[in-house]
Parts: C-alpha cells; sequence; structure tokens
C-alpha cells in the first residue's frame, strides 16, 4: 500500500473529512496532502511533514516512511514483471491474509490474480506488501 | 571700495573650495555668492574676511553677476564638393537555398491528420508520390495547409475519448470494469472481503467509479465503498 492509499485509508477513518481541512489542523500548507494521496510516484520525502500527519491520524512516523517505499509505481512495475514472466506472486493484504497467483492483468485499480481454477479480483489499495518490495 | 569675493579670492592665489573650507561654508553657497545670485549673509561675509585676510568691508555683500564673455564661433568648415556617387557594385547573385527536409513534427502532423480520413500511411505516401522522411519542409507545409482545409470543409468524426480510466487509484478502471460487466451479464454470485474481514455475497447489479451494488440472496441491495474492499471473486471457484 502506497503512503497515498495510507494517507486516504486513515482520513476515510478519520472520518473522511476533505484533505484541505487537514491540511489547515496540521498547519501544512494547502495542497501537501492532497499531492500526496494522488501521486503515483514516490512523494513524501520531507519526515517532518510525515511526523505531523502520522501524530493527527494517531499513527507512527514509521509507519508512514514503511508505506513511502512502497509505492504506486513500483508495485506496478512488480505487476507488470509478474504478468510477462508468468511467476506466481505473492501479497500481503491489509486483512492479513497473503494471496499468491500468477497475474492475469492489472490496471489503476486492482489486478487479477489466478490461483488454480479461480480468478480473484484484488484491490491495489489493498495490498500492504509484497514479496521484494525491501530489495529495490 | 569694496570689491567682489571672487576678485579677492584669485587675487589671494586661492581655490573656490579651499576658501568654503577655510571658511567652513558650503562650495556651493560660495559659488552662489561669487556668481551674484545671492547677498553673502553678515556671519559668512566675516567668516570670508577672516579666511581671505581682509576686513569685511573689503569685501563687496553682494557680487556683481559675471559677464558673459562672447565666444569665438568656431571658423567654419570649407564646403567640400560632393563625393560624385560611386558606382553601384552589384551583388553576386545567390543561388536559391534548397529547402530544409520535412521536420518529425510536420510528419506527425500529417499522419495525424491523414488518419482522421482514414488514410494510413502507405496510403498517403501513395497519394503524395514519395515516402514522408524524402518530403521537404515546403512540401510538408502544403500538404499539411492541404488536410487542414480539408478537416475545415468535411469536419470527420472524432475518435471518442476513452473515459474509463480512474481518476483515484480505488475506483473502477478498464480491466475491472470488463470483469464487472462479465460478471454482472453472468448473474453469478460474488464474494466480496473488506479491510475489516466482512464478507458480503450477491450478483453485482451496478458499478460507478468508486462503488459497487450487489443484490444478496435475501433480495436486499447493498452498496460496498470501493475503499473498503481488499478483494472479491466468484463465490465457488471460477474464473
Amino acid at each position: 500500500m502506497s503512503l497515498g492509499d495510507e494517507l486516504r485509508y486513515l482520513r476515510a477513518f478519520y472520518g473522511g473529512i476533505g484533505p484541505s481541512a487537514i491540511e489547515d489542523k496540521t498547519g501544512l500548507p494547502r495542497g501537501t496532502l492532497r499531492y500526496m494521496e494522488q501521486r503515483y510516484r514516490r512523494v513524501g520525502e520531507d519526515d517532518e511533514v510525515l511526523a505531523k500527519l502520522a501524530a493527527f491520524y494517531g499513527t507512527t512516523l514509521e509507519n508512514l516512511q514503511f508505506h513511502r517505499e512502497r509505492y504506486r509505481k513500483a508495485f506496478s512495475a512488480y505487476l507488470q514483471q509478474g504478468l510477462e514472466s508468468g511467476q506466481p506472486i505473492r501479497v500481503r493484504l491489509r486483512t492479513g491474509e497473503t494471496l499468491s497467483g500468477v497475474v492475469r492483468w492489472w490496471d489503476l485499480g486492482a489486478f487479477g490474480l489466478q490461483e488454480q481454477d479461480q480468478l480473484t479480483v484484488v484491490q491495489r489499495h489493498a495490498v500492504v506488501d509484497w514479496e521484494g518490495a525491501d530489495v529495490r | 571700495m569694496p570689491e567682489d569675493l571672487q576678485l579677492i579670492r584669485k587675487r589671494k592665489g586661492m581655490e573656490a573650495a579651499q576658501l568654503a573650507a577655510r571658511a567652513g561654508i558650503p562650495l556651493s553657497l560660495l559659488k552662489e555668492y561669487e556668481a551674484g545670485s545671492k547677498p553673502i549673509s553678515p556671519d559668512h561675509l566675516r567668516r570670508l574676511a577672516r579666511a581671505l585676510y581682509v576686513e569685511p568691508w573689503d569685501i563687496n555683500p553682494r557680487s556683481a553677476p559675471p559677464r558673459r564673455e562672447e565666444k569665438p564661433l568656431p571658423p567654419r568648415r570649407e564646403e567640400k564638393p560632393a563625393a560624385p556617387p560611386s558606382p553601384k557594385k552589384e551583388k553576386p547573385r545567390r543561388e536559391p537555398r534548397p529547402p530544409a527536409p520535412i521536420r518529425e513534427g510536420q510528419i506527425a502532423h500529417l499522419l495525424s491528420a491523414a488518419a482522421r480520413f482514414g488514410i494510413d500511411r502507405a496510403a498517403l505516401e501513395a497519394q503524395i508520390g514519395k515516402p514522408l522522411e524524402q518530403m521537404n519542409e515546403v512540401e510538408g507545409r502544403q500538404w499539411n495547409r492541404r488536410f487542414t482545409e480539408r478537416l475545415k470543409a468535411e469536419k470527420p468524426p472524432k475518435k471518442p475519448i476513452d473515459r474509463r480510466r480512474a481518476y483515484l487509484p480505488e475506483g473502477v478502471d478498464r480491466f475491472e470494469s470488463d470483469y464487472l460487466e462479465a460478471v454482472k451479464a453472468s448473474g453469478d454470485t460474488i464474494a466480496f472481503t473488506l479491510f475489516n474481514g466482512e464478507q458480503h455475497h450477491g450478483a453485482v447489479i451496478g458499478y460507478c467509479p468508486y462503488s459497487i451494488t450487489i443484490r444478496q440472496a435475501d433480495g436486499s441491495e447493498t452498496t460496498l465503498n470501493k475503499l473498503a474492499i481488499a478483494y472479491y471473486r466468484r463465490a465457488g471457484g471460477s474464473a
């Protein structure tokens, strides 16, 4: 799960208030949070900003730093590699489950994971970690 | 008999700046006194007299304005007879430059314009009579103009824009949309697992960018927010 997905997930749990309201409450410049939530590239380089958001959402800086390393483009590359190689991939989900299978397709929102005769549509924002994410 | 300030200063061989410094008055004011444009104040008169080693009454409190000396006019230049016009040098005629080769942008424009009329590259090259890369800039411009005029006149229909791309990452994007269309058409029961571990079973009856609506076995309809869904699959285990 990318930092943007994690931040949107936390915001949804917080009650779904708008990014600008959170920016006002945390003293972040306007547009900072929206930018971080929507980018596909690696974002959130400033630990001070992350620390403010972590304090606001009641999570840890380390948690946000963990998600910063798992940005969406990196996950896309992992899925594409799996699609091209035909080798099974392994993903750990927010639910605590680990799914494995062969990638049949992927897009910006989800990917199709085939395990034996069953295709599972996995939401990209539900993937917390994947095999080899630390190795990059 | 009092004399003008400048006259006394010059007789004493003193520079204006030197006198101003000695008397403790600004140089600009001293010059005004010397030019007669201002009367010398009694205090300054005393100071100047002391600096010049004269008595105050030796200095005229208001100098006479200086006479303008007429400057002799510069001698007239003797008018030179106008030189005869030099014969025009004929510039050597340059050979016209060959037109530059066609630019990549022109080719791209030409191809996209031709595509609007269903003309592919091969057909376009056949129409032009040579490969696009062999054209020059002028020809490229002429052909592009021809297509622009044709576009204006005929207005061929534009390709519809594919608007199925998701705006936010949890939105329904292309392949997922195809999958949902298929399961909606089949009416199969889908098992949805949410982030909190909850499971919902039902047939997909509709979806929009950020939610999926299902009809459950008891007939009730539930709309699931995409952000809350972890994964889903056909119940019973088929692709």
